[in-house]
């Protein structure tokens, strides 16, 4: 059995329903759009789109979709995280599941819903504004909506699940033994989260960061409905050639170059985390130690031991798993 | 037990998430007894919003539809990418990097461009090849809405394992259980925690989604959300807030009810190696 | 309206234009096959179905079934449950929130989708009849045809009414807080100079380039459906550089929250959107409509059958059943647009309905009124539309 055996049926799904038909579309963007009626045709094929849709307006838009994505994913990393890992570590047990279920319950009204329950309260004369003026916190009405704060708080709220979720699953599996065992070794709890928790939760906490950051970049509806015209995202190009333009082929093309663009993004952003944290990580290593000599026998021990034990033997895979 | 400051103020700002989270929600419960013409104008009090529900089936089938559609694109992510996040998880190796190369690309795609794709390809599976499977809404709904869905599970369920030691795996293998046994057995309670927020959030991503939704729906099965945003053209009514009312106490009912019966299941890896070893 | 409105952009007759466009269709149609065939499955994008458009209906009985595809709430739900009460199809609604959501359906399914009736707005309707779309109505079939206003059919999309029947129209204007903008504004010209004073940063716009860019060309007394290129960069350059940072949202239902909600000072809006927002406002005499000069838009919302419709004995049954007096009330009482029926505004005096100005205009204003048309300068619009957001968003 090849080692990729499991991945097949999902890499079968997606080459089928993702790869292939969007493939299509990747080909509609080196023809051209013939006439008024029509949206693609492939007869003459050329890099003209490519050319067409790399504007300045692509550009321009592009730093405020990129100022909101990073921005929006800062902001739920830092709100998410403490939530996350006080449902993984400081919730009862027992409630833990119903946490995680009720993180996601808001989000089960529709989408323009909820929006519309966020312009109640920050409007002008919303419930926010009465509330704040009724204490005497400000004068005037308060003035929120269609500002770039508009705009972050429409995305740190729908995009904030998807922070949560992986991390809390990254901190959950972080086990209290290994906690423990921190703490009794002399470090203090804020040494035992900086040096252990947050290095293990770390494969989470990327997770969570890719599943803000990336489909937000391609988003163009969540920034707009609070923040209006300061939520502009350039995922709102592309649609607008593929719908009102019924332009295809520069659709495509766009859709293409935002693609590339979010990956380089992406791999850029990477490198940065990777040099800046480059001492931290060597200061890991001495603090974990050397793995230990005594690596656990297979048959693991019987008792709550058994935990205990698993957790430093997977500590020390840490830096490998930083290394590569 | 003597609680730290700093466990305090853990506490209180997990419940100030959750006002957060919940603040939006608490207006639509309101806006569900509003008797206006607008959802957002408040009136009077009244049940005319529940009432009107009645007289529109269009709203019940397009909430029936996404709810349907919602459970089953989860499931079908859940499968897929429980499976592809163990694989790349525990056989690491080359492929890994592709795979997530295109777990990327897929979570990368903006909607609208999978929608356009999907409708012309889901037709041609329909028609031309006579697979008439994807003649059907749902089924065409749960494919548009699975695909980001799959990379997320696959993404969370990777996050999970990975790293974390494949010794209760290696032990289990070697008190020769079939690797099935120590597959159903323990990795996937290992990686359970992130198969079920891999399940919540798929079926979450799904319910909300609009673009590809409206491309792919066909006759008798109009989603949710794609009624939500058409009907902005008259004005959003007050029923809007109403049926959404049902669907929050249904859901908080039906958690209820599953948080009573999870009780006593083990939820952290911790229990599950206890569970594991006898103990 | 003139001929060369149409967008068949070729000076003739409208009954010559109609045939040089049939023509034209086939031929484009065979072209598109050509290409088709070279792309392979490609062709279920753009072909269309090139099935014949002649009617289906004969006036034989009722199908047991009708299924509607059209904006989300957009009737009445009394006059849906009496057409199956007295006629016996059973209705199923379906919903999408845009025109060209619908015309990618239509097309990619080759007159298969299971929609009988579509609601397309008049510019869409002469690309949909191109691409084999829609097919053409019996008018036999459909005599409360009588109870329509002449003055909404024959429009220039389709001018015999062959496709499709006016369902609801309505126009563009704006809507501004007489507390913040003391002075009267009442023309296109007036929204410009009050959006970069009075309203500046308060101030929304429909999300749509042509109302956009339309803004610009009827406060200048250009034809909106302009393809010169030097009026295309003029609109450009004020929209972008002098109006844009003064925009605070492009939202084409300000009458749905930012009315009532008093978010805005000034906003560009549909006739019927801004009635339910100002009737729903808790302080509706702050809000004065405009009824804007020199000209505005008109648009249109139609009944049509799509081609393939597996039930178009029931189609025509449930668009003449509409059409009755008493139908045609319910709906204008329910959506707040004019259906195009004849009389109706005393109809719907009588019943005392409020508001009515913003529903019913006089005929010098109706004829200020222009349709809108997709044709050679869409892109363009949808390029400045799209650096106009930019702009704003900076």
């Amino acid at each position: 059995m090849p080692r990729f055996a499991l991945a097949i049926p999902a890499w079968a799904w997606l080459v089928t329903f993702f790869v292939a038909p969007v493939a299509m579309v990747v080909w509609f963007s080196f023809g051209y759009k013939p006439g008024i009626f029509g949206t693609h045709a492939n007869d003459v094929l050329s890099f003209d789109r490519y050319l067409e849709a790399l504007s300045p307006t692509f550009f321009t838009t592009f730093l405020n979709t990129l100022w909101i994505g990073l921005a929006g994913t800062a902001l739920c990393l830092v709100i998410g995280l403490p939530v996350a890992y006080w449902m993984a570590v400081k919730a009862p047990p027992s409630r833990r599941g119903l946490l995680l279920a009720l993180v996601m319950v808001p989000f089960w009204t529709n989408f323009l819903v909820r929006t519309i329950g966020w312009q109640v309260i920050l409007a002008p004369e919303g419930w926010l504004s009465t509330l704040l003026q009724g204490v005497g916190v400000i004068d005037g009405p308060l003035d929120i909506l269609y500002t770039r704060t508009a705009v972050l708080i429409g995305v740190v709220y729908n995009y904030l699940p998807l922070m949560i979720l992986p991390l809390y699953v990254a901190f959950d599996r972080v086990g209290n033994p290994l906690r423990e065992a921190s703490k009794d070794l002399g470090a203090g709890k804020w040494r035992t989260f900086a040096r252990v928790t947050l290095p293990l939760a770390r494969p989470g906490v990327i997770a969570g960061v890719l599943l803000v950051f990336i489909p937000l970049m391609g988003d163009y509806i969540t920034a707009t409905v609070l923040g209006g015209a300061k939520g502009n995202m350039v995922g709102q190009l592309v649609a607008s050639q593929f719908q009102t333009a019924q332009n295809w082929a520069l659709g495509s093309a766009m859709a293409v170059l935002l693609i590339l663009v979010i990956m380089v993004t992406v791999a850029l952003g990477a490198l940065v985390v990777w040099l800046a944290t480059l001492p931290f990580r060597s200061r890991n290593r001495l603090v974990l130690g050397e793995p230990p000599s005594t690596r656990a026998a297979p048959a693991a021990p019987s008792g709550a031991d058994s935990a205990a034990d698993t957790a430093p033997a997977a500590a020390d895979r840490v830096p490998e798993e930083v290394a590569s | 037990m003597k609680r730290s400051w700093s466990d305090v103020a853990l506490s209180v700002w997990g419940v100030l998430v959750f006002l957060f989270l919940f603040a939006p929600i608490i207006v639509i419960i309101v806006s569900a007894f509003n008797t206006g013409r607008l959802l957002v104008a408040w009136d009077g009090f009244g049940f005319d919003g529940f009432i009107a529900l009645l007289a529109k089936p269009a709203i019940r089938d397009a909430v029936w539809v996404s709810v349907q559609t919602g459970a089953i694109a989860a499931l079908v992510a859940t499968v897929l990418g429980t499976l592809a996040g163990i694989a790349m998880a525990r056989h690491p190796g080359k492929w890994v990097f592709w795979f997530i190369g295109l777990l990327l690309l897929v979570s990368v795609t903006p909607e609208i461009v999978d929608a356009v794709a999907l409708l012309p390809w889901l037709v041609f599976l329909g028609q031309d090849l006579g697979l008439a499977l994807f003649s059907d809404g749902v089924v065409r709904l749960v494919v548009g809405h699975s695909l980001f869905a799959t990379a997320v599970v696959s993404y969370i369920v990777r996050a999970r394992l990975v790293g974390l030691d494949a010794q209760l795996e290696e032990a289990s293998s070697d008190l020769y259980a079939k690797p099935l046994t120590t597959f159903r057995r323990v990795t996937l309670p290992l990686a359970m925690p992130a198969v079920l927020a891999g399940f919540l959030l798929s079926f979450t991503l799904s319910l909300d989604n609009t673009v590809i939704a409206a491309f792919v729906q066909v006759s008798g099965t109009t989603p949710w959300p794609v009624y939500v945003l058409s009907a902005l053209r008259s004005g959003l009514r007050p029923e809007i807030a109403s049926v959404s009312t049902i669907m929050l106490v249904l859901t908080l009912v039906a958690l209820g009810l599953v948080a009573f019966v999870l009780r006593r299941a083990g939820d952290s890896a911790t229990q599950i190696a206890r569970t594991m070893t006898g103990n | 309206m003139t001929h060369t409105r149409t967008p068949v952009r070729i000076l003739a007759s409208e009954s010559a234009a109609k045939v040089i466009r049939s023509e034209l269709s086939r031929r484009r149609f065979l072209s598109f096959a050509a290409a088709a065939s070279a792309t392979g499955l490609l062709a279920a994008c753009s072909t269309g179905g090139g099935t014949s458009s002649a009617p289906q209906a004969v006036g034989a009985e009722l199908e047991d079934a009708l299924s509607i595809y059209t904006w989300g709430d957009y009737d009445n739900p009394d006059v849906l449950t009496a057409f199956t009460d007295e006629l016996g199809p059973t209705i199923t609604l379906d919903s999408f929130g845009s025109n060209e959501e619908l015309i990618s359906k239509l097309v990619a399914a080759k007159g298969t989708s299971g929609y009988d009736i579509v609601v397309p707005t008049g510019v869409f309707i002469p690309q949909m009849i191109e691409n084999g779309l829609l097919q053409q109505l019996n008018l036999d079939l459909i005599p409360n045809l009588e109870f329509m206003d002449p003055a909404f059919l024959g429009r220039a999309w389709d001018p015999d009414n062959a496709y499709s029947i006016c369902k609801a129209w309505g126009t563009t204007g704006f809507v501004y807080d007489k507390t913040v903008i003391t002075r009267e504004l009442t023309s296109w010209a007036d929204f410009l100079d009050a959006a970069q004073n009075e309203a500046s940063g308060k101030t929304s716009v429909l999300d749509d380039p042509g109302d956009l860019t339309g803004m610009y060309f009827w406060a200048n007394g250009i034809d909106w459906n302009t393809t010169d290129a030097g009026d295309l960069a003029a609109a450009e350059d004020f929209l972008v550089n002098t109006l844009a940072p003064n925009i605070s949202a492009f939202d084409s239902y300000p009458g749905g929250a930012a009315i009532p909600q008093g978010t805005h000072v000034l906003m560009q809006s549909w006739n019927g959107d801004a009635r339910i927002g100002i009737l729903e406002s808790p302080d509706p005499d702050r809000w004065q409509w405009v009824f804007p000069g020199p000209e505005t838009e008109i648009w249109m919302d139609n009944w049509a059958i799509a081609t393939g419709a597996p039930n178009p004995e029931a189609a025509h049954a449930f668009i003449d059943y509409v059409l009755t007096p008493e139908n045609q009330l319910l709906q204008l009482d329910y959506i707040g647009y004019h259906t195009g029926a004849k009389g109706i505004e005393a109809a719907a005096a009588e019943a005392e309905l409020p508001m009515l100005d913003l529903v019913f205009f006089t005929p010098e204003q109706i004829a200020t009124m222009r349709e809108g048309e997709v044709n050679d300068a869409q892109q363009a619009r949808v390029d400045i539309w799209n650096k106009t957001k930019a702009a704003a968003g900076a």
